[in-house]
C-alpha cells in the first residue's frame, strides 16, 4: 500500500478550533489576535469566536429583515407573506411547540431564551456546513457555554418558581412519609443523587451536540480521506456519492439537534418548575 | 467520562495552535457565553418583540373575527327563527282574521235578512191593518149611507101614509088606549 496522507490528522485540524480563520475564495488567511487576558484567562479569540459572531449577527439581521417584513404586512392588515412568513412559523413552532408546551404556563417569558438558543445553534450548526466555515457548536466549549447558560436558567427558575425552601427540596431530597432517622438517611442517600441529577443534564446537553456536529464531520472527512488513500477515480465517485448522502444527513441534523437542545432545555425548566 | 477526555487531549495534544476537536478552551467559554447573551439580549428587545407582536395581534384579531362570526351566526339564526315564528303567527292572525270576517258578515247578513224580515212583516201587518181599517170604515159609511138612504125612503113612505084614513084612526085608537090605561 502507497504512503497516503495522514487523514486522522486532517481531520482533527479541520474539526478543532484554530487561531487562524481561512478566508474564502483565496483570500488567504486571516491570523486572529493573540495574548487578550481577562481575570487571568486567556480569551484570544479563535476560529470558533468569529464565526459565533458571525452566526449570532446572521440571526440578529434573519430576525430584524423578518420582523420589519411581519410588522409591516401586520400594518397593513395582509396576510403573511414570503421571508417573514416562513421565520414566524419556525419561531411560533419552537415557542409554542417547543417552549410553552414543555414549560407549561407561564412558558411565554422563557420563549425569548429557547428561540434564542435555537436559532444561535441552528445557524452554528449550518456554518458547519458551507465550504471554509467551521462548527463552533462541534467544539466543546461552546456546548458547554450554552448547556451553563441552561444550567443556570434551570436552577434559578428553581429557587425563583418554587421558593427558597421549595428549591432546596430539590437537593436535598426526603420522600413524603419518611420521619425521624429514615428521613437523614434518605437525605443523605438522596442528596448526591439528585446533585448528580443536576449537573448531568446540562452535561448531556453539551455532549450530545457537540458529538453529533463533530461526528458528521469526522464521518464526511473521514470518507472524502479515502480518496486520497486510494487515489482513484472509482473510489472517489462512491465516496462522493455517499458524502452528499451524509451532507443532507447533516443538514437534518443541524435541525435536529438545534431542536433537541432547545425542546431538552424547556423540558427541563419545564421539570423544575413542577417539582415538588 | 473526563478522564476520557483528558486522554484524547494527551493524545492528540500537538496538534497546530494547540487544539484539538476534545480540547475545552476555557476563552472559549468566556466568548461563548458573551456572544449569547448579547445576542439574548438584543433579540429579547429588538428581534422577537417584533414578530410575536404582530403574530399575537393577527391572532387577536382571528379570534375576534372568529367570535364577532359566531355571534353572527348565532343572530342570523335567532332572527331566522323570530322571522319563521312572525310569518307564522301572521299566517295564523291572517286565518283568524278571515274566520272572523267571515263570521261578521254571516252574522251581518243574517242580521240584515232577520231585519228585512221583520220590516216585511211590520209592512204586511201595517197594510193588513190599514185594509182592515178602511174596510170597516167603508162599511161604516155603507152602513150610514144605508140608514141614511132608509130613513130617507121612509121619510118618503111615511110622509106618503100619514094623512091616511087608517092613520087618523090608528092613532085615534092608541089614543084611547091611553085614555083607558089611566
Amino acid at each position: 500500500m502507497m504512503q497516503g496522507p495522514d487523514i486522522g490528522k486532517a481531520i482533527f485540524e479541520h474539526t478543532s478550533d484554530s487561531r487562524v480563520v481561512e478566508l474564502p475564495f483565496g483570500l488567504g488567511e486571516w491570523h486572529l489576535p493573540t495574548g487578550w487576558h481577562l481575570f487571568g484567562i486567556d480569551v484570544s479569540p479563535t476560529k470558533h469566536v468569529v464565526f459565533m459572531v458571525v452566526a449570532a449577527t446572521l440571526v440578529f439581521v434573519t430576525m430584524r429583515i423578518a420582523g420589519r417584513q411581519i410588522e409591516r404586512r401586520h400594518r397593513e392588515g395582509k396576510a403573511p407573506h414570503g421571508f417573514g412568513a416562513a421565520i414566524e412559523a419556525v419561531v411560533l413552532f419552537v415557542r409554542n411547540d417547543v417552549a410553552i408546551a414543555n414549560i407549561g404556563h407561564g412558558g411565554e417569558n422563557y420563549a425569548p431564551y429557547i428561540l434564542t438558543l435555537f436559532f444561535f445553534i441552528l445557524y452554528c450548526n449550518l456554518f458547519g456546513l458551507l465550504p471554509w466555515g467551521a462548527t463552533a457548536t462541534g467544539n466543546l466549549a461552546v456546548t458547554g457555554a450554552l448547556a451553563l447558560t441552561a444550567f443556570v436558567t434551570v436552577e434559578v427558575t428553581g429557587l425563583v418558581a418554587l421558593g427558597p425552601k421549595g428549591y432546596l427540596k430539590t437537593i436535598v431530597f426526603v420522600p413524603p412519609g419518611i420521619t425521624g432517622i429514615g428521613a437523614v438517611l434518605m437525605a443523605l442517600i438522596m442528596t448526591p443523587i439528585e446533585i448528580i441529577g443536576k449537573i448531568v443534564k446540562p452535561f448531556a446537553l453539551t455532549l450530545r451536540l457537540f458529538a453529533n456536529m463533530t461526528a458528521g464531520h469526522f464521518v464526511i472527512l473521514a470518507l472524502l480521506g479515502l480518496i486520497f488513500i486510494f487515489g482513484s477515480w472509482l473510489v472517489a465517485a462512491a465516496t462522493v456519492a455517499f458524502v452528499v448522502f451524509m451532507m443532507l444527513l447533516e443538514l437534518l441534523v443541524a435541525f435536529l439537534q438545534a431542536y433537541i437542545f432547545a425542546l431538552l432545555t424547556s423540558v427541563f425548566i419545564g421539570m423544575m418548575r413542577h417539582a415538588h | 467520562m473526563p478522564v476520557v477526555l483528558l486522554r484524547l487531549q494527551e493524545a492528540t495534544g500537538s496538534g497546530e495552535g494547540g487544539f484539538t476537536p476534545f480540547s475545552i478552551n476555557t476563552g472559549l467559554i468566556f466568548w461563548t457565553i458573551v456572544v449569547f447573551l448579547v445576542l439574548l439580549g438584543l433579540l429579547w428587545r429588538f428581534g422577537w418583540p417584533a414578530i410575536l407582536k404582530s403574530v399575537e395581534d393577527r391572532e387577536r384579531r382571528i379570534q375576534q373575527q372568529l367570535e364577532e362570526a359566531e355571534r353572527a351566526r348565532v343572530e342570523a339564526q335567532r332572527l331566522l327563527e323570530e322571522h319563521r315564528r312572525m310569518a307564522a303567527t301572521a299566517k295564523a292572525e291572517a286565518q283568524e282574521l278571515i274566520a272572523k270576517a267571515k263570521a261578521v258578515a254571516e252574522k251581518e247578513r243574517a242580521a240584515l235578512l232577520a231585519k228585512a224580515r221583520e220590516e216585511y212583516d211590520e209592512l204586511l201587518k201595517r197594510a193588513r191593518k190599514d185594509i182592515q181599517e178602511e174596510r170597516e170604515k167603508a162599511i161604516l159609511a155603507l152602513r150610514r149611507e144605508a140608514v141614511d138612504l132608509s130613513i130617507a125612503a121612509a121619510s118618503k113612505l111615511l110622509e106618503a101614509q100619514l094623512d091616511t084614513e087608517t092613520n087618523r084612526r090608528l092613532v085615534t085608537e092608541y089614543l084611547a088606549t091611553l085614555e083607558q090605561q089611566r
